[in-house]
């Protein structure tokens, strides 16, 4: 955990401190900094992701592109492993920006998502303080400073504003009251810190959340959001996902796994592979020295691509019909 | 842009026409929405069938569930009669080919393909599926009386699990650093106790099977008022019915008034003393319903007379799985009368093992034994 340093606030003056620093002063970052220009069309939007290795289709191109282009954050959904965080990457990438992740889970809380003290360091500072010297009268502003700030994503995203990209992973998990804070983040792109003043970003950063469905979100969220729904690929568009993201295994080769994992989705799985699935098979097999499908190979690289036991098993039974054509 | 400007002012009342025919079609479509559909396509090109389809995508749909509808819609309004002499241009540029316009966009999504359908499982069934709605409303007088006790006073908790929560408590092993900041700095130092935190605990949710095939409705009504009395405790609760097909009620069940939220329940199961899939039912739960979150680590109580007509082996599969994504599996059974009930059934054969406590039904006749036997677990 790093404690990234605040541009210097003016410390108030010593008969101001009843008052601790000025809460309504705002501090509007600044987004002077070169960066390349948001894409102008959804097609240089497209270009700009491929040279990223990352092929968007035109309606995924679309939402991002509308999502940039309106400031509203963008929210996907889809199978797990079908590139929705590999999305928001790419994009930061494209668009020269930082990526700024907050990665959901249960009982997250603002604290954890915004800012925090960093109370260990506070309390030793204090005892430094009392052991030193005697207690300045400024201390407590020294001690809620900008240097035991310990920033969180979201606190960094509005400080980077335009250049960042949000990506707030797996929104799903959090409960119900977190998503309501979100909500209220995501509409002014503001952060009070009561001991320091309020944080806005002047340009909001690029938001891209994903969820994996495992409840409903709030209504008021999606409609805050623009949305997409991110599909398996279809077997030609996964080879080119195949070529783009791993160059070294050979085009033949990538064409077969590509239509072996198109019929293992057909079966009836516990968790049909994902992209992400079908790109490790294929180094693994490449990496292995495979050119074609062989059946010894399959058998020691399987667990690449299918990670549960029922699975295995299933595919095992069945693995005459998935290799077909080799 | 102001050419795209221009070319979303003429088409404006067809897009907005477009956000009705969605609401029409049942979409929760808000005009906030619409307005950012209408400002997306200013940098777009609203000539084009491809770009007004992707961003009122992106823009009007927010539920993976309404796309179809949107789809429908889209193609109704859009490339019906009615459609596309909206979008011819006035200024004699081509009208668009509605056709290619959506060459990719309404192909058949190759995930759906995956997941047999509810249809499909029901029509392999062995047994004829009745479909008919059984009026499950007509509860006698003493059962509506029942509900009514219940819902009154009975406050039946699920066991309950540790959150990453925290909450302050004197015996908490987390020492609450926030809090021992502030006293430090209020007291100067002086006071050396170190305020706690400990884990916050929440009800685990609890999920009901419940099997409604002709043998067991009777006893699967009881089980559905007792989930309607759960549903008003600090649990969280899911409901599904079962025959030949799974149809989830929780959603029906969420009303206030227990004749009506009964009554909605009744007309969303469709296979009312239908024929058995236990194991079918069970993994249609799985892969649909279990893998989400919320259902992890929960209390399922499955109530069947393990009377299977399909196959015992994918039951058995299906409860072994059941068992490792649930904290309890509890199976209550009707037949099981006494003490010196041995499981006869091929399907109660292959489901025990997986089990971690099988109920008598006797306990059916007071729900509330059912929710003793659910707060007594661990």
């Amino acid at each position: 955990m790093s404690v990234q340093r605040l541009p210097h606030h003016p410390r108030p003056r010593v008969g101001e401190t009843a008052v601790l620093a000025g809460l309504s002063k705002t501090d509007v970052v600044s987004t002077a900094e070169r960066m390349p220009a948001r894409p102008q069309s959804v097609e240089e939007l497209s270009t700009r992701l491929g040279e990223q290795a990352y092929l968007a289709d035109r309606g995924l191109g679309t939402a991002i592109f509308l999502s940039l282009s309106l400031g509203q954050p963008l929210l996907l959904e889809g199978e797990a492993g079908v590139g929705k965080t590999e999305v928001a990457k790419s994009l930061a990438a494209a668009l020269g920006a930082e990526l700024v992740r907050l990665q959901c889970y249960e009982g997250i809380d603002a604290h954890q998502a915004l800012y925090e003290w960093d109370y260990t360091r506070q309390l030793l500072y204090i005892r430094l303080l009392q052991e030193g010297r005697e207690l300045r009268e400024d201390a407590a502003d020294e001690i809620f400073g900008p240097r035991f700030l310990v920033e969180r994503p979201l606190l960094q995203a509005v400080r980077a504003g335009d250049r960042a990209v949000l990506l707030i992973d797996e929104i799903d998990r959090a409960d119900d009251e977190f998503e309501a804070f979100l909500l209220e983040m995501l509409s002014d792109f503001q952060v009070t810190v009561p001991e320091l003043g309020t944080i806005r970003a002047e340009r909001p950063p690029a938001v891209v959340l994903t969820s994996n469905r495992t409840r409903e979100l709030h209504d008021a969220l999606k409609r805050r959001c623009l949305y997409h729904w991110i599909d398996y690929p279809s077997l030609d568009r996964e080879v080119e996902i195949l070529a783009a993201r791993a160059p070294t295994v050979p085009a033949d080769l990538a064409r077969r796994v590509a239509a072996a994992v198109d019929r293992i989705r057909t079966l009836d799985l516990v968790k049909a592979p994902g992209v992400a699935e079908t790109i490790e098979w294929a180094k693994a097999l490449a990496f292995l020295g495979a050119t074609r499908l062989e059946r010894d190979a399959v058998d020691v690289t399987l667990g690449t691509v299918v990670k549960d036991h029922d699975d295995l098993v299933r595919i095992r039974d069945d693995l005459g019909r998935i290799l077909a054509d080799d | 842009m102001t050419d795209a400007d221009d070319g979303v002012t003429r088409v404006l009342p067809a897009l907005a026409g477009f956000g009705r025919e969605l609401r029409a079609a049942g979409l929760p479509v808000g005009t906030g929405q619409v307005l950012s559909f209408c400002q997306g396509l200013a940098h777009l090109d609203p000539t084009d069938l491809r770009d007004i389809y992707w961003s009122g995508r992106a823009c009007l749909v927010s539920r993976h569930d309404d796309l179809a509808a949107y789809d429908n819609a889209f193609a109704h309004y859009f490339l019906g009669d009615a459609g596309p002499r909206h979008l011819v241009p006035s200024d004699g540029s081509p009208p668009v080919d509605a056709h290619q316009a959506r060459p990719d966009a309404l192909a058949p999504a190759t995930g759906s393909e995956r997941r047999p359908d509810a249809e499909s499982v029901g029509q392999s069934a062995s047994e004829v599926e009745l479909l008919r709605d059984k009026d499950f409303a007509d509860c006698d007088p003493d059962e509506l009386a029942a509900i009514g006790r219940l819902m009154a006073g009975l406050v039946i908790a699920t066991p309950k699990r540790k959150t990453r929560r925290t909450e302050r408590s004197r015996k908490g092993v987390r020492p609450d650093l926030r809090r021992a900041l502030r006293t430090q700095v209020r007291r100067g130092g002086a006071d050396l106790r170190i305020p706690r935190r400990r884990a916050r605990v929440r009800a685990r949710p609890l999920v009901l099977l419940l099997d409604v095939s002709g043998s067991m409705s009777s006893y699967s009504r009881a089980l559905l008022q007792f989930a309607y009395a759960v549903a008003r405790g600090p649990s969280r609760v899911e409901v599904f019915c079962f025959g030949t097909r799974l149809t989830r009620v929780s959603g029906a069940l969420a009303r206030r008034d227990p004749d009506e939220a009964l009554r909605r329940a009744a007309e969303t199961v469709v296979d009312w003393q239908g024929g058995t899939r236990i194991g079918e039912s069970m993994r249609e739960y799985l892969r649909t319903w279990a893998w989400r979150g919320g259902f992890r680590g929960g209390v399922v109580v499955v109530c069947s007379d393990g009377l299977e007509r399909g196959d015992p082996d994918v039951l058995a599969a299906a409860m072994a799985r059941l068992s490792r994504l649930a904290h309890r599996v509890i199976w209550v059974n009707p037949l099981k009368a006494g003490p010196e009930y041995a499981p006869a059934t091929r399907g109660m054969r292959a489901a025990l093992p997986h089990v971690d406590l099988l109920v008598s039904g006797h306990n059916l006749a007071n729900l509330a034994g059912l929710g003793a036997v659910l707060e007594a677990l661990d």
